[in-house]
């Protein structure tokens, strides 16, 4: 089972100066973090606000890459989730076939933002990872807790 | 189809990422590109310090626990059957330079304008050869960088 999510937001995560892009499920009923980097996050943040910059970045490039052949971002999915690392996979249509390619969930959202193709997050990653543990969680977080989370 | 490559690409000069350095002063990393031909003339170019990394990372054929965004660029070209031909660096305004990168499927050849930190870090995963136009060579900044870079790297060292 899989569940739509919206980007609501980008916060900053002074500790590890890094960025957290939140997910929202349709019924805002389920929230799931992303740790990403600093670019990630600003690739993020330009396709949210729907802002061009004045040169392409990695994602319009690999947007660019793509349309270039006709092949078509259908969806991306937050997959799994092990060990505060997450993966997705893009669900791409090109020709007459349908690929599925792994990706992190930065490069994921940036390139589904970019597409308007919708973002999922599996059953098992909201699981894992429900609202309620997010805000005990956030409360407790210690900046080593940061280390590994490189999304 | 061997032929016309040789043809387009005569007038251009083939180049080889050397290394990238640290500027930092200005967090940004400087892309050192050399002549194949083995001319010592250097040829640089100014990124962000992520894609400097993407650079590097390419260079020293480091391994991530994850794809990077380069390496999910590639990986679509396996999945697809797309081939990166060729990078060109073909504009130079001001100190921004320009890039394109030719894409070949079946043959059919496209060409995308890019930055050229991504052209080169695709370029540097896919094997595929990057050179600069004649007239971008001619009107590369840092003629009298060497011996600045030199200056640069000592310090670091």
């Amino acid at each position: 089972m899989i569940t739509q999510v919206q980007v609501k937001g980008l916060m900053f995560d002074p500790y590890n100066n890094a960025y957290i892009v939140i997910l929202r499920d349709d019924e805002q009923s389920e929230m799931l973090p992303i740790w990403v980097g600093k670019s990630e996050a600003s690739s993020i943040s330009l396709a949210l606000e729907n802002v061009a910059p004045p040169r392409p970045m990695t994602h319009d490039f690999m947007k660019s890459y793509l349309d270039a052949f006709d092949a078509k971002v259908i969806s991306v999915v937050i997959t799994d989730l092990n060990e505060n690392t997450y993966f997705a996979k893009i669900h791409l249509t090109y020709v007459d076939s349908e690929y599925t390619v792994d990706a992190r969930p930065s490069d994921a959202i940036a390139l589904a933002l970019r597409s308007h193709a919708p973002i999922f997050a599996s059953e098992s990653v909201i699981r894992k990872q429900s609202s309620e543990e997010l805000d005990q969680w956030l409360e407790n977080l210690k900046p080593e807790d940061f280390g590994k989370l490189d999304s | 189809m061997e032929t016309r490559a040789t043809q387009e690409t005569e007038s251009l000069i083939q180049l080889t990422v050397d290394r990238v350095v640290e500027d930092s002063n200005t967090d940004t990393r400087i892309i050192v590109l050399v002549r194949s031909d083995g001319g010592t003339d250097h040829f640089m170019v100014w990124v962000g310090s992520s894609e400097g990394e993407a650079i590097k990372r390419a260079l020293d054929a480091a391994v991530t626990p994850r794809p990077m965004s380069h390496d999910l660029v590639k990986s679509f070209g396996e999945h697809l059957g797309i081939k990166t031909d060729r990078v060109v660096l073909t504009d130079v305004k001001g100190s921004t330079y320009y890039a394109t990168v030719f894409l070949e499927n079946k043959g059919v050849a496209r060409t995308i304008d890019a930055r050229p930190s991504d052209a080169i870090a695709l370029a540097l995963r896919c094997q595929a050869p990057i050179y600069v136009t004649q007239d971008v060579w001619k009107r590369r900044s840092g003629q009298n960088l060497d011996a600045w870079l030199s200056k640069l790297e000592t310090k670091e060292a």
